[in-house]
């Protein structure tokens, strides 16, 4: 029931939706810098979590233990959110989910899809349960990633593994006629998720740039939480 | 043995692996010329370094036993701890860090922060016990010393501070900068015994100036002097800055940091110079014991020799001319002949020989004052007993002793080999707490127990050199528990009245699960028990706590409330309750859903980046939980949690998928709860067990 609850009330579940969080290949949330990509991103993943999948989170500007504190923070962000809970409950749950998300942290010069790849294989080698999601955070789109989002695609067709990536856009940038930043709008064909955060006085506003009829949702999340603002 | 105790320092070297701690004490001993040659730790001529006496450690380049010894620098008395870094010898560093007043934290200038330095740094905190670090091995390439302060300061929370810029790194390493004196120091000389002073080179004056500065600025929290110095914009003196450096340091709210090439003979005098300078000496230390005539209240120490004498045996040795224990003594002193008191057992013992150690050699000494670390022969006592004068019955905190995590059964190859196996056995349990060995009664077998697969893999190999004990070992065992997931009640009578002296008691109330290892509660009220049966009853439910009733594994987390009973005027006795205890354990056990735990171990694993998939593999492979991975430079960390059961000769698979590459580091994390599949393997193979028997 918790579970239920926690993922219910979820920013993930009113703005994306829960039900086809996982169809397709790719998805992006998008902000200028220091808006809250990363603390979305570890919302999304933790409905995964709360549903008992796996998932991994790469990360190219955080070390593993900051990693590690976000995941923590985002799930009593959300705890506190419904209300009360039973702290032996919450303490319990934390517990049964922390073990399936795995954190890895790259620099961008490190950062190869070969060793993603060794390590998804050893999951069907060992019989265990994929990976749902993969979240990788910190890609510059700002260069051209042809190449690494092609080996991407490659695992996201292997091992049915949906990928949900931070894009940074910039403040000076103009949209393109389609509406979307231009990182983007680069790539707009391999993304069937979008999700674009920008402060609107004292508030995150998400906007639904691309999924299916939840395009064009707004959701107002308070800042500080990711949590959604009645 | 000096006795201005102002000028005495007892320092350890700790640090993980492979980072030069033995490298380092070598070169120590060689400039304060205990010494006359260096001779390297993994030496092609086979010598090895003098700190590594044992065979074993000569051999493997690792260092197994601490070895104690001490030296003069600058009219000073250092008495050195060389320690072990490998996880498994941890009792080692725990019984030095007991009894030393700072230590020398070496860290590897391109690894940096280790498993085994954060497990070093967990034992200085709980001994809370000041160090300065040392960044070693900035000859190599991928040298960084400032990442690695750094490190410090994330990894382990210090406040780490650079005292020194490195002139030159990698194959460039020449010298350092010292940002005190603001001097350049270059090592000449065949073995770098020559410190050479120059100015400070051109190219580096304002990085030097920016890093004193920063250094400055951190270091004037420890001192309002200095502070109204810096405000003044008045020319700071340099005993100014060190005296702040040693109060930040004594008090464990700053780490100096200092650097160099201990292979390469660079900057290990500076790093002497800082032992004297931000060290404590004894004097600086309050060192505490309880006084067992006084309500047990805590006293502090004096280091004084009039004092009456208290002294700690930290460490024994059993060597040819009987058993060796090492003692640091904090207050009085022991002369030779002194009759002292063993405040543990009360047993008096006589101090017969006095000896000052130098690796494996021994030095006679009339007398082992206040502050300083000897060694008396032939003194019958464990390790952590506290030896007092008749005047006072005091006793100090003994050693936090870990529980071994995996057993191996030993067979004997011949009957020589079973006496001198037995010899082994006592000495090696005697010395290390952590070594354990029994007989089990089932099978016969000696089963000894330890911290991991290395550290039983040596005492095997030394029994086999010291004591020509050649013995063949079984599979290892993983030391699995037995406990309760819910409550239950039991209501249970023992009864045996069928003619003669009968027995009768009955206990009833319920058993649940609880965090300590057992409880047991009282609550029987109307003397529905006499209470001179209830110690009976609470002996009898201890006693199942050896064996489950489920697998035959120890018991472990289950509190026990008696809140009802029976007894009979003539029948009952304590051995009736005690039998109606183990009956109502019984009963109230099975239906408490009892599950088997295993033990979890953290492991790290340390590997060239591109063997990291590979490696995270190898642990999804053996049920663990990778719980995060971090690429440091060329090599990448991954962290993760896994069961002992699966750990097994996981060195050598690692090392076959990492072309020797890697290495990893295993301790015991906690105890979890084991999955259904593998709670019937477990079931499965006791039956075989048992029908082989």
């Amino acid at each position: 029931m918790l579970k239920k609850d926690l993922i219910s009330k979820s920013p993930v579940s009113k703005t994306i939706g829960i039900k086809n969080i996982k169809d397709g290949k790719f998805g992006a949330v998008l902000s200028r810098a220091g808006v809250g990509k990363t603390s979305f991103l570890v919302q999304i993943a933790l409905t995964r979590l709360l549903n008992d999948e796996k998932i991994l989170h790469i990360s190219l500007d955080d070390p593993m233990e900051k990693i590690n504190l976000r995941y923590k923070e985002g799930y009593s962000n959300l705890i506190d959110y419904i209300g009360y809970v039973d702290p032996q409950k919450t303490v319990r749950l934390w517990q049964d989910i922390k073990p399936n998300k795995v954190g890895i942290s790259y620099t961008e010069a490190t950062f190869d899809t070969g060793k993603i790849r060794d390590y998804l294989k050893s999951f069907k080698k060992a019989d265990l349960a994929l990976p749902s999601i993969m979240i990788i955070d910190g890609l510059n789109f700002d260069k051209d990633l042809s190449n690494i989002l092609e080996e991407l695609e490659n695992l996201n067709r292997e091992f049915s593994i949906f990928v949900w990536f931070s894009m940074k856009n910039h403040r000076e940038e103009k949209l393109c006629d389609s509406g979307f930043p231009i990182q983007l709008e680069t790539y707009k064909d391999k993304f069937g998720k979008a999700v674009l955060l920008h402060p609107v006085e004292d508030k995150i506003e998400a906007v639904v740039l691309k999924d299916g009829d939840r395009t064009d949702q707004r959701i107002k999340l308070d800042p500080s939480t990711m949590m959604i603002v009645e | 043995m000096i006795r201005d105790l102002e000028r005495v320092r007892n320092i350890g070297i700790s640090a993980h692996i492979d980072s030069g701690k033995t490298t380092l004490t070598e070169r120590i001993l060689f400039y304060t010329d205990k010494i006359h040659k260096i001779n390297e730790v993994r030496g092609k001529d086979g010598t090895g370094a003098i700190m590594d006496s044992m065979e074993l450690e000569k051999e493997r380049g690792i260092t197994i036993a601490s070895a104690a010894t001490y030296c003069e620098w600058n009219k000073h008395n250092i008495n050195i701890i060389d320690t072990p870094g490998h996880v498994d010898f941890t009792v080692e560093v725990e019984r030095s860090l007991r009894v030393l007043d700072g230590v020398v934290l070496i860290l590897c200038s391109v690894s940096g922060v280790q498993s085994q330095s954060i497990t070093v740094d967990q034992q200085m905190k709980r001994y809370k016990v000041p160090c300065i670090a040392y960044v070693n091995k900035c000859d190599r390439s991928g040298a960084n010393p400032v990442k690695v302060s750094q490190q410090l300061k994330d990894k382990l929370g210090h406040n780490s501070v650079m005292m020194q810029l490195p002139i030159g790194l990698e194959d460039k390493h020449e010298g350092v900068i010292d940002l005190v004196a603001m001097k350049a120091y270059f090592f000449e000389g065949e073995n770098g015994e020559e410190v050479v002073t120059k100015d400070i080179p051109d190219d580096m004056m304002e990085d030097a100036e920016i890093a004193r500065e920063e250094m400055i600025d951190a270091v004037s929290l420890y001192s309002d002097d200095l502070t109204d110095a810096i405000l003044e914009e008045k020319e700071i003196p340099e005993e100014l800055i060190m005296q702040a450096v040693r109060t930040g340091t004594i008090a464990r709210q700053m780490t100096p940091v200092f650097l160099g090439s201990a292979y390469k003979n660079k900057a290990v005098q500076p790093m002497m110079d800082a032992v004297i300078n931000y060290l404590p000496s004894p004097l600086d230390i309050e060192n505490e014991a309880i006084d067992l005539d006084n309500n047990e209240e805590t006293v502090i120490l004096e280091s004084s020799f009039d004092k009456p004498t208290v002294a700690l045996a930290f460490k024994l040795e059993d060597g040819q001319y009987g058993q060796l224990t090492y003692i640091r003594v904090y207050q009085g002193c022991i002369n030779k002949g002194d009759t002292l008191i063993n405040s543990r057992d009360g047993k008096k013992m006589k101090a017969g020989r006095l000896i000052r150690m130098h690796s494996a050699q021994m030095e006679e000494v009339e007398a082992i004052p206040a502050g300083h670390i000897g060694a008396m022969f032939g003194v019958d006592c464990a390790s952590g007993d506290t030896f007092v004068s008749s005047k006072i019955n005091y006793t100090m905190m003994a050693m936090h002793v870990m529980e071994p995590v995996i057993s191996l059964s030993i067979v004997p190859k011949d009957n020589k080999a079973q006496i001198n196996m037995s010899k082994a056995l006592n000495r090696f349990t005697k010395e290390d707490p952590t070594f354990r060995t029994y007989v089990d009664h089932e099978t016969g077998d000696t089963i000894i127990q330890g911290m991991g697969e290395l550290h039983l893999e040596v005492y095997v190999e030394r029994m086999k050199r010291e004591y020509d004990a050649e013995v063949e070992t079984g599979q290892p065992r993983v030391a699995y528990r037995e406990t309760i997931t819910r409550k239950a009640l039991f209501n249970y009578t023992h009864k045996k009245q069928t003619g003669g002296a009968g027995q009768y008691g009955r206990v009833a109330g319920f058993v649940e699960p609880c965090e300590e290892e057992f409880e047991f509660v009282n609550k029987i009220t109307g003397g529905r028990i006499p209470t001179q049966y209830i110690p009976a009853c609470e002996k009898g439910f201890k006693g199942c706590m050896d064996k489950g009733p489920k697998l035959e594994f120890p018991v472990t987390g289950i509190k026990i409330t008696i809140d009802d009973g029976a007894y009979h005027a003539v029948d009952s006795s304590e051995m009736a309750f005690q039998s109606a205890a183990r009956g109502a354990f019984l009963e109230a056990y099975l239906k408490a859903k009892p599950v088997i735990k295993e033990p979890i171990m953290k492991v790290v694993i340390e590997t060239p980046n591109e063997f990291q998939g590979g490696c995270m593999g190898l642990i999804n492979q053996r049920r663990g939980i990778i719980q995060g991975s971090q690429e440091e430079g060329v090599m990448s960390v991954i962290e993760s949690q896994v069961p002992l059961s699966d750990m097994f000769g996981f060195s050598t698979v690692l090392r076959s998928a990492t072309q020797g590459k890697a290495q990893f580091t295993m301790e015991f994390s906690t105890y979890k709860q084991v999955p259904q599949s593998v709670s019937e393997e477990i079931a499965r193979k006791k039956q075989e067990e048992k029908k082989e028997k």
